[in-house]
C-alpha cells in the first residue's frame, strides 16, 4: 500500500519536476530572447540619412572630349557619361550588373567594358558579352545654355 | 529520447576526450557550508562581470572609433542612434565599476578567510595580478569616450606614474606615447583596453580557475581539525552552480536596471586648453589614494611629499600581495589576529579616504 | 594848372561827403582819421591799380572809419608816398598769402577792439577756422587753402548781411563753386572729393529758393559751417552721419519756419522713434540711414512717389526687387501711393512686426483688401498670415516636444540643431511676402513644414524612446524574476535531494 504510495507520490513529484523542468527551460528560452534581441537589433546598422539627389551638372558641352567617358558621383551612386563621336551624350549606372565592379568606356572597343570578369555593354547600356546578366540602368541627360545636366531616370 | 541523445553526445566526447575522469573529479568537488559561505559566491560574480565586460566590449567596437576626432563623436552615436546602444554602453560602465567591486571584496573576502595560505599561495598571487590588471582596464577604459572628465583623469594619472624614481619619465612617456596627453596616448590606450589587458587577464584568469579547480575550494582554518564527516559541504555541481546562476540572473537585472535609469555620462568633449573641471577626481577606485596623497605635506625630510605617498602606498601594496609569506601563523592552524587588524585598517583606510574624497570636493 | 585845383576841390569833396558818413558812425573813443591821403591818391591813380580804392568805397570797414593803413599800415596823413609807406610807419603793403590773415586776426581775434568799433560779432573766426579742414589740407604744407581773403574777400568787404557781400546766404553756393566744382583744383587736396555738389544743389528745394534770393534756406556754410569745416568722417562735423539728423532738425523741426514752406516739422521726432534713427543715435550705427541717404545730401529731395522702392531698395535691396515684381508696383504707382511707405510709413518706420500681415482689424492689407468675391488680394493676405501662424505655432510644438525629450536624458540634439533653420525660414518668408504670390509663400512655408515635421517626429520618438525602455526593462524584470523564482525552487529542490 504505502509502496504504491510512494510510488504515486514519485509520481506525483516526478510530474511536479517534469513541470518545473518544462517552466524553466521555457523561462531560459525567454531569457535568452531578452538577450539576443537587443543584441541583434544593435548589430544592424542605424539608418544613416542619405540627401537624396536628383540631378548632378557635370559642366560645359566642351568640357568632354568626343567620343570618351567619365565617372561621375551621383549621391552615393556612380554614373558613367559617355559623349560619343557624334557628340550626344548619354549616361548609364557605372555599377556592373554582375558584381557590382565600376565599368568603364573603352575607346578601342566602343564599348563599354568591366575589367572585373571582361562584362561588355554596347553604348545604349545593353549587355552583349561575358557575365553581366543586365543591362545597365539608364539615366537621363538634359543640355540647357551649354550645360550638360545628369538626370535620375524617371522610372 | 532527450536523454537518449543527450547521452548520445556525451559518449561521442567521452570516447575522444576522456570525460570520465574529469566528470567524476567535478562531480566530488564541493564547497563548505557554514556562515562565510556567501562569500565564496564573489568570485563567480567578478567572473560574470568580465564576461559581460567582454560581451559587451565586443559589441561596442562595432562602433567605437579610436581616434582623437572620431572617439567622442562614436560614443554619442552609439548612444542616440545605434538600436539598444545606450543599453550597450551604460551596461558596460555599469559593470566596469561593479567588476572592480567585486574583485575587491572578492579579495579581502579571500584574505580574511586566509584562503591564500598554502597550499594557495598562488592562486593568491595570480587573484592579485587579476586585481592589478582590472585597474589597468579601468584606468584605460577610462580614456576611451575622450571627454574633459577622462582626458584630465589620464593626464593627472599619468602624471602620477611619472612621479616615481628613476623610471618615471620611462613610464610617463611610455603610457603617453608622447609628453602631453593626445591622440597618440588614446591609440595606446585603446589598444592596452582591447587587446594587450584581455589577452594578458585570460592567461592569468585561467591559471587562477585550473588552480581552483585542481585544489578544490579552500575550507576555514578551524576545519583542520575536523572530521570528514562533520565537515557539511555541498556539492559544487549542481548545487553551488545553481545557487551561482540565481545569483548571476540577479547581477544581470541589477545592471539593467542601472543602464535604464542611471544611465552613463557623456560630458563635453576633451580640449586641452581648457581648464580642468572644478571638482576633479579620479574614479572611486583610486580616490582613496588621490585623496589621501592631499594631506602628505610638499615636502617631508628631503623626499617630495606626492612621492613619499606613491612609494608609500607602492610598499603597503607590496606587503599586501606577500602575505602568504609573513602570515606563518595560519597554516599551523593557529589564529593569526594581526592579519585581521592589518585587514581592517586596509578596508577602514580605503572607505574613509573614499568617503573624504566625495565629500571634500 | 586850373585842372588841378579841379581836381583837388572834387576830391576834397568827395572826402568831405565819405567823412560826413564816417562821422555819424564813429563812436568817441575812435581816433577821428583825419583825411586819408592813400585813399586819395590811390583812387586817381589810372596808371596804377585803381580798383581796390574804388572798391574800399564800398568796403564796411571803411565806413567803420578804418582807413588803408589800418590793414597796410604806415601813415596816411601824409600825401607824399615815401612818407606815407614808410617801413618805420608800419608800412607792410601787400602780404602774401600765408601771411595776409594774420591782418585780419590782428582786430578781428580781439574782442576789445572790435567792440571799440561797435561790432558784436564773434571773434573766434580764427580759431576755428585753424582746425578746419581749409586750414589743415594745404599743398605746400604753407599757405592755406582758404584764409579769410578767399571767401571774404578784401576791399570790398559787406557785413553777411548785406546781400552785396559774397558770403550773404544767397551768394554762398557760388562763392563755395568757384573751388570746389574745379576738379583740376579739387584734385591736389582730394582727388576722391566730388565736385559736383553745386550742380545738385541747384536741383534740389534748397537751391531752387537759394536762387530766387532766400537767405532763410539752407546753403554751403548752413550744414558745413563756416570758418570751422570739417571733413564728413570727422566725428565733430555737423554733417558726420550719426549728427545728420539734429542738423536737419535746426530748420526742419521749426513750427514757424516750416509752416512758411507749408512743409511738415514733425520729421525729426519720427525719426528719432524708427528703427532707424535708433540704429543711428543708440547703436551708433553710422550705416544706418539719416536724412541724407533717403533725400540725398546736396540735391536734397524727397524721392518721387514712384522712385521710393528704389531708394528703400538700396539697403532692402531684395524687399525692392519682389515689391517691383508684385501686382502692388502697378497698382501703387497708379494710385500715386508712395509704395514702401504707405505700409511702412517713411520717418517713423518702426520695427515690422508680423501684425502688418494679414486680415486683421489692424493689419496692412485690409487698409486696402476687402473680404469680396472679387479682392484675391484679401485671400491671399488671409492665406499667408494663416500659414505663417501654422509654421510659427509647428515650431513651438516642436520646440517644447524637444525639450520635454531632452529634460528625459534623450539626445535629440540633432533635432535641435535642424529646428534652428525656421527662425531663417520665417525671415526670408517674411521678405517673400513683398512679392505678394501665394505660390513662392507656400514654398517657403512647405521647406519650414518638412523641418517641423521631421523634429516632431523626432521629438515623439524620442519619448516613445524613453518609455519603450522602461517597458523594456519591466518585462526584461518580469522574465529575470520568473527565471529566479523557478530556479530557487529547483535549488531547493536539490539540496533537498542530498
Amino acid at each position: 500500500m504505502t509502496y504504491k504510495k510512494k510510488n504515486q507520490i514519485k509520481n506525483g513529484e516526478k510530474t511536479r519536476r517534469d513541470f518545473l523542468n518544462i517552466l524553466l527551460s521555457g523561462g531560459f528560452i525567454a531569457w535568452v530572447g531578452a538577450v539576443v534581441y537587443p543584441l541583434i537589433s544593435y548589430l544592424r546598422p542605424p539608418q544613416v540619412e542619405v540627401v537624396k539627389v536628383n540631378s548632378v551638372n557635370i559642366g560645359k558641352i566642351t568640357d568632354m572630349d568626343k567620343d570618351s567617358g567619365k565617372i561621375i558621383k551621383f549621391g552615393n551612386d556612380p554614373v558613367i557619361v559617355i559623349k560619343l563621336s557624334d557628340g550626344e551624350f548619354r549616361a548609364f549606372s557605372a555599377s556592373c550588373t554582375h558584381l557590382d565592379c565600376i565599368v568603364q568606356y573603352r575607346k578601342d572597343y566602343g564599348q563599354i567594358y568591366c575589367a572585373c570578369h571582361n562584362g561588355r555593354y554596347d553604348l545604349h547600356g545593353r549587355n552583349i558579352s561575358g557575365p553581366p546578366p543586365a543591362p545597365l540602368a539608364k539615366y537621363e541627360i538634359a543640355i540647357k545654355n551649354d550645360e550638360v545636366t545628369v538626370y535620375k531616370p524617371s522610372a | 529520447m532527450k536523454e537518449t541523445f543527450n547521452k548520445k553526445i556525451y559518449n561521442a566526447l567521452n570516447e575522444r576526450f576522456q570525460l570520465d575522469n574529469l566528470v567524476s573529479f567535478l562531480k566530488h568537488k564541493s564547497v563548505p557550508k557554514y556562515r562565510n559561505t556567501i562569500w565564496y559566491y564573489f568570485g563567480g560574480i567578478s567572473l560574470l562581470l568580465f564576461i559581460v565586460q567582454v560581451a559587451t566590449g565586443i559589441l561596442l567596437i562595432m562602433y567605437y572609433k579610436g581616434s582623437e576626432d572620431l572617439a567622442y563623436e562614436s560614443i554619442k552615436f552609439i548612444n542616440a542612434k545605434v538600436s539598444f546602444g545606450w543599453l550597450i554602453r551604460s551596461i558596460h560602465s555599469w559593470s566596469a565599476n561593479l567588476m572592480i567591486l567585486a574583485v575587491f571584496v572578492h579579495m579581502f573576502s579571500v584574505y580574511f578567510l586566509k584562503a591564500f595560505r598554502k597550499p594557495r599561495e598562488l592562486t593568491w598571487y595570480t587573484g592579485v595580478i587579476l586585481l592589478f590588471l582590472s585597474m589597468g582596464f579601468g584606468f584605460s577604459g577610462y580614456l576611451l569616450p575622450w571627454d574633459q572628465l577622462a582626458f584630465f583623469a589620464t593626464k593627472v594619472g599619468t602624471d602620477i606614474a611619472g612621479q616615481l624614481p628613476f623610471v618615471g619619465d620611462f613610464l610617463l612617456k611610455l603610457l603617453r606615447g608622447g609628453e602631453d596627453v593626445t591622440g597618440a596616448t588614446l591609440s595606446r590606450f585603446f589598444g592596452l583596453h582591447v587587446a594587450l589587458l584581455p589577452g594578458v587577464f585570460v592567461v592569468f584568469l585561467s591559471l587562477h580557475l585550473i588552480f581552483i579547480q585542481r585544489q578544490g575550494m579552500s575550507e576555514p582554518e578551524d576545519w583542520k581539525n575536523k572530521k570528514e564527516s562533520e565537515k557539511t559541504t555541498i556539492p559544487f555541481f549542481p548545487n553551488f552552480t545553481v545557487h551561482d546562476l540565481l545569483i548571476w540572473l540577479i547581477v544581470i537585472n541589477i545592471l539593467a536596471i542601472l543602464a535604464t535609469f542611471f544611465p552613463w555620462e557623456l560630458g563635453p568633449k576633451a580640449d586641452a586648453f581648457v581648464s580642468a573641471p572644478v571638482g576633479i577626481k579620479p574614479e572611486w577606485y583610486f580616490l582613496f589614494m588621490f585623496q589621501s596623497l592631499k594631506y602628505i605635506p610638499a615636502k617631508v625630510w628631503l623626499i617630495e611629499g606626492e612621492l613619499l605617498g606613491i612609494l608609500g602606498f607602492g610598499l603597503a601594496g607590496l606587503l599586501w600581495v606577500l602575505v602568504p609569506f609573513w602570515d606563518s601563523k595560519t597554516p599551523k592552524g593557529k589564529r593569526n589576529k594581526i592579519i585581521n587588524y592589518v585587514g581592517i585598517f586596509a578596508i577602514s583606510f580605503i572607505i574613509i579616504f573614499t568617503i573624504l574624497g566625495y565629500l571634500l570636493d | 594848372m586850373y585842372k588841378y585845383i579841379i581836381y583837388l576841390f572834387l576830391s576834397l569833396i568827395i572826402l568831405n561827403t565819405s567823412f560826413a558818413k564816417t562821422i555819424n558812425k564813429i563812436n568817441s573813443r575812435v581816433i577821428q582819421q583825419k583825411a586819408d591821403e592813400c585813399l586819395t591818391c590811390h583812387f586817381d591813380n589810372e596808371s596804377n591799380n585803381n580798383e581796390p580804392a574804388h572798391l574800399f568805397k564800398q568796403d564796411i570797414h571803411f565806413s567803420k572809419g578804418i582807413a588803408c593803413a589800418g590793414c597796410h599800415g604806415g601813415d596816411s596823413s601824409k600825401d607824399d608816398m615815401d612818407e606815407a609807406m614808410d617801413k618805420n610807419k608800419g608800412y607792410i603793403g601787400i602780404l602774401s598769402k600765408e601771411e595776409r590773415y594774420q591782418v585780419c586776426v590782428k582786430c578781428h581775434s580781439d574782442p576789445n577792439k572790435m567792440k571799440s568799433f561797435g561790432s558784436n560779432i564773434p571773434t573766434d573766426q580764427f580759431e576755428k577756422l585753424k582746425g578746419s579742414i581749409h586750414f589743415i589740407k594745404s599743398v605746400n604744407a604753407v599757405t592755406p587753402i582758404a584764409d579769410c581773403v578767399t571767401c571774404h574777400s578784401v576791399h570790398n568787404i559787406a557785413s553777411v548781411k548785406d546781400p552785396r557781400s559774397k558770403v550773404y546766404p544767397a551768394n554762398v553756393p557760388s562763392l563755395c563753386k568757384s573751388c570746389h566744382s574745379n576738379p583740376t583744383f579739387m584734385k591736389q587736396y582730394n582727388p576722391s572729393l566730388p565736385v559736383d555738389q553745386y550742380e545738385k544743389y541747384r536741383t534740389s528745394v534748397h537751391g531752387k529758393q537759394n536762387l530766387k534770393g532766400d537767405a532763410k534756406v539752407a546753403e554751403c556754410v548752413s550744414c558745413h559751417g563756416n570758418h570751422d569745416i570739417l571733413s564728413v568722417k570727422n566725428s565733430k562735423s555737423p554733417v558726420y552721419p550719426s549728427n545728420v539728423p539734429q542738423l536737419c532738425s535746426t530748420c526742419h523741426s521749426d513750427k514757424n519756419l516750416m509752416d512758411k514752406y507749408k512743409l511738415p516739422h514733425d520729421q525729426y521726432e519720427n525719426y528719432k522713434g524708427s528703427i532707424h534713427g535708433e540704429a543711428l543715435f543708440v547703436k551708433q550705427d553710422i550705416s544706418a540711414p539719416a536724412c541724407n541717404d533717403c533725400h540725398g545730401n546736396h540735391g536734397a529731395t524727397p524721392p518721387g512717389v514712384e522712385s521710393i522702392s528704389n531708394v528703400c531698395g538700396t539697403c532692402h535691396a531684395f524687399n525692392a526687387e519682389l515689391f517691383a515684381k508684385s501686382p502692388h508696383k502697378k497698382a501703387f504707382d497708379k494710385l500715386k501711393y508712395p509704395e514702401c511707405i504707405t505700409c511702412h510709413s517713411n520717418h517713423k518706420i518702426v520695427h515690422a512686426t508680423d501684425e502688418l500681415l494679414g486680415v486683421a482689424k489692424n493689419s496692412k492689407c485690409v487698409q486696402c483688401h476687402k473680404n469680396e468675391p472679387n479682392d484675391k488680394g484679401f485671400m491671399i493676405a488671409a492665406e499667408m498670415k494663416s500659414l505663417f501662424d501654422s509654421l510659427e505655432s509647428a515650431d513651438k510644438i516642436s520646440l517644447d516636444l524637444l525639450k520635454s525629450a531632452s529634460q528625459k536624458g534623450m539626445d535629440v540634439s540633432e533635432a535641435d540643431y535642424s529646428l534652428k533653420q525656421i527662425k531663417q525660414i520665417l525671415i526670408q518668408a517674411r521678405t517673400i511676402t513683398h512679392l505678394s504670390d501665394i505660390k513662392e509663400f507656400k514654398d517657403k512655408m512647405d521647406e519650414g513644414f518638412i523641418i517641423t515635421n521631421k523634429t516632431k517626429q523626432a521629438g515623439l520618438d524620442a519619448i516613445d524612446e524613453f518609455y519603450f525602455r522602461r517597458y523594456g526593462l519591466g518585462i526584461a524584470t518580469i522574465i529575470i524574476t520568473f527565471l529566479v523564482v523557478l530556479l530557487y525552487i529547483k535549488t531547493k529542490r536539490i539540496d533537498k535531494k542530498k
